[in-house]
């Protein structure tokens, strides 16, 4: 019901709103004509940075998982009664703002910032440029650094369904495992993995959809090409005063997103996800 | 590296960037609003029906309380007995305009009573009928406005808007950074300085400086004339050559070393400076875009007995003086120069050509024409395409 009233309704009274035109240059106001070709101006001009902004949310994902598995795992096995604390410890840069953090990032990762300082005092900076993390030196305002903020804002929403999911599994298990000459690996392998792929599944939910539409990241790590599906949006109605190409570009990421929503939960249902 | 650093990153350069990106966190609200909610968010829930003048500007564009030494707001409060509610709340005049644009469309008043925006920006505003005549009869000191800036183009009649303060866009730059005195906008494209530039998402200020570089008048600007302008800047942010389009937001990578120039604001540069003796401020001899942040009185404001007691205080050129030597733009207000000119303190601004241009830098100044209305759309959506990648 919840869904219905506050997220299905509002997202349908778009698709109207998609297909008109604006009443005037000036105004919000809107007439409907059914005006298709929002969708494919939008779809033309913003395609590219669709793209980019999936692969963006892919690869911080991605980063985030390797973040936040080792992590998981060490406060659900290795915490004892700092568990509390650690989880804690886990959530507390989200009670931040999203715009102080990104712009505390900006001071990290700045020309001039520790960041690159550690950089070049490893002799990385070469490296580094070769494989395209850096660009001719520098990380802020490049991909990487967006990728660094969006990997920051969603890092917790990784981890806490991994703990949840892990503590439904029996410690006794890896005992056992242990007991059968498995390595670390081989335990985490054949025993953690499996047992944590609700988590996985749920992590990966409530991080992919935030991440790809992200705004504040883009904006304050990024340059002007790097910027994500959301600050297009922003520009196009709140600049551009063009509502219904920006409701048409909403209607298509959030589409994309139900679609790889619907990929993700395919063969299992929601009943199986540890959603906190 | 780090001992390269020209700056340390004071708490005062966090503080300063919270307040700039003050404006980026106004956008929750103002998409709620765009959807026909109210009006500025701090503004509203600070409310204007209490007997209180709410005047929305920009950031840092006041002289603020010191020790001591009282603000302006605090010291029109003391004098007049009238209380106020400043919001530095408008970071993006156009953003700002979404903002406050569902409730003027319908007719219904805002919580300001007093709003400070660009001067292309106040043309729209009154063309579409939206602000209230000033009540300059009431203000003696209005006669103060400098002869350059009366009956401007966005306001022919001068009935509807009084200027705050105007200003240069030109270019800025940290002499250690850049290794060498710039000499004009090419400068910018200077493949030695590739991703330690930016621009100004203010179009007519970006385009403007570009226009005249390539030697054409921006007092008329037309669709074709610029085409060449907006391909070099296409070029330059594919290329990387362009690092960020800013808002004010550029002084704290200026500061930071994350720049080495950047297209910037004189008074701001003027400020910087003062932490940082290596940044430059320069109008190139293919000219400078002059702009004007004007005072709007929007329909409906509830306290316009107020409002002139606010103008006629702000136009006295003793208070306007405190309030130019805090921001160091162009005050509008005759008899500044003469009051800053007195303290030994403050001497030194009254010769600043940037405060007070001289006839050869006034010379180099230019004014953005205006656009038609579907001229300026098109326009929007070009520089957008390149602004937003």
């Amino acid at each position: 019901m919840w869904l219905l009233g506050l997220y299905v309704l509002p997202l349908l009274g778009l698709v109207p709103l998609s297909l008109s035109e604006p009443l005037s240059r000036f105004g919000l106001d809107t007439v409907f004509t059914g005006r298709v070709a929002n969708y494919s101006e939008v779809l033309q001009a913003y395609g590219p940075i669709l793209l980019r902004s999936f692969s963006f949310a892919a690869i911080a994902t991605a980063v985030g998982l390797v973040l936040a598995y080792p992590l998981a795992f060490a406060i659900r096995f290795r915490g004892g009664r700092w568990q509390p604390l650690l989880i804690g410890l886990v959530v507390l840069p989200s009670l931040s703002s999203f715009l102080v953090r990104a712009i505390a990032w900006t001071s990290l990762l700045g020309d001039n910032g520790p960041v690159l300082g550690l950089v070049e005092s490893l002799g990385l900076t070469d490296g580094l440029n070769g494989l395209g993390v850096l660009r001719d030196g520098r990380l802020l305002n490049t991909p990487t650094a967006v990728i660094i903020g969006l990997t920051n804002t969603l890092l917790p929403f990784l981890v806490l369904p991994l703990v949840v999911a892990m503590q439904r599994i029996d410690p006794r298990l890896l005992e056992a495992a242990a007991d059968l000459h498995a390595g670390p690996l081989r335990r985490f392998i054949r025993v953690v993995w499996p047992l944590s792929l609700p988590g996985l599944g749920a992590g990966l939910l409530l991080s992919l959809i935030p991440a790809a539409g992200d705004v504040v990241n883009p904006r304050f790590l990024g340059g002007p090409n790097d910027r994500m599906i959301a600050n297009a949006i922003d520009n196009l109605l709140l600049v551009q005063l063009q509502a219904p190409r920006a409701a048409a570009l909403t209607l298509v990421l959030t589409a994309l997103i139900t679609v790889a929503v619907g990929l993700q939960l395919r063969g299992r249902g929601l009943e199986e996800l540890p959603l906190p | 590296m780090t001992q390269n650093r020209p700056h340390p990153r004071s708490r005062r350069t966090f503080l300063r960037q919270l307040a700039l990106g003050a404006g980026a966190a106004a956008l929750g609200p103002a998409l709620l609003q765009a959807c026909g909610r109210g009006p500025g968010g701090s503004a509203e829930s600070a409310g204007g029906a209490g007997g209180e003048l709410v005047i929305s500007n920009f950031p840092l564009y006041i002289d603020v309380d010191a020790p001591g030494a009282p603000g302006s707001v605090a010291r029109f409060q003391k004098d007049t007995g009238i209380k106020v509610r400043y919001v530095e709340d408008v970071n993006d005049v156009r953003q700002f305009f979404a903002r406050i644009q569902p409730q003027l469309a319908a007719g219904q008043p805002l919580a300001q009573d007093l709003i400070v925006l660009t001067g292309w920006m106040a043309e729209r505003l009154i063309r579409l009928g939206w602000m209230e005549p000033l009540p300059l009869a009431e203000v003696p000191n209005a006669r103060n406005l400098v002869p350059s800036l009366r009956k401007p183009s966005w306001d022919p009649e001068q009935r509807y808007s009084l200027p705050w303060q105007s200003g240069i866009a030109g270019i800025a730059y940290n002499i250690k950074a850049t290794g060498k005195e710039l000499r004009g906008i090419d400068d910018l494209f200077d493949p030695a300085l590739k991703g330690r530039v930016s621009a100004l998402l203010e179009m007519r200020d970006t385009m403007g400086l570009l226009m005249l570089a390539d030697g054409q008048d921006i007092t008329r600007p037309t669709w074709a004339a610029a085409q060449p302008s907006f391909d070099r800047l296409e070029q330059a942010r594919k290329s990387g050559q362009i690092r960020r389009f800013t808002g004010n937001d550029y002084q704290n990578d200026l500061l930071a070393g994350n720049l080495a120039a950047c297209i910037g604001w004189s008074g701001d540069v003027a400020q910087l400076a003062m932490e940082q003796p290596d940044l430059r401020f320069l109008v190139p001899d293919s000219g400078g875009v002059l702009w004007a942040d004007v005072m709007l009185m929007p329909k409906g404001a509830r306290h316009p007995r107020e409002v002139a007691r606010w103008l006629n205080w702000v136009y006295e050129p003793v208070e306007a003086a405190r309030i130019a030597a805090a921001v160091q733009y162009i005050s509008p207000v005759e008899g500044v120069r003469e009051v800053l000119a007195k303290d030994p303190a403050t001497a030194p601004l009254a010769n600043n050509t940037l405060m007070f241009p001289d006839a050869a830098m006034q010379k180099k100044l230019y004014v953005f024409g205006p656009l038609s209305v579907q001229e300026e759309a098109r326009w929007e959506e070009r520089f957008a395409q390149i602004t937003e990648g």
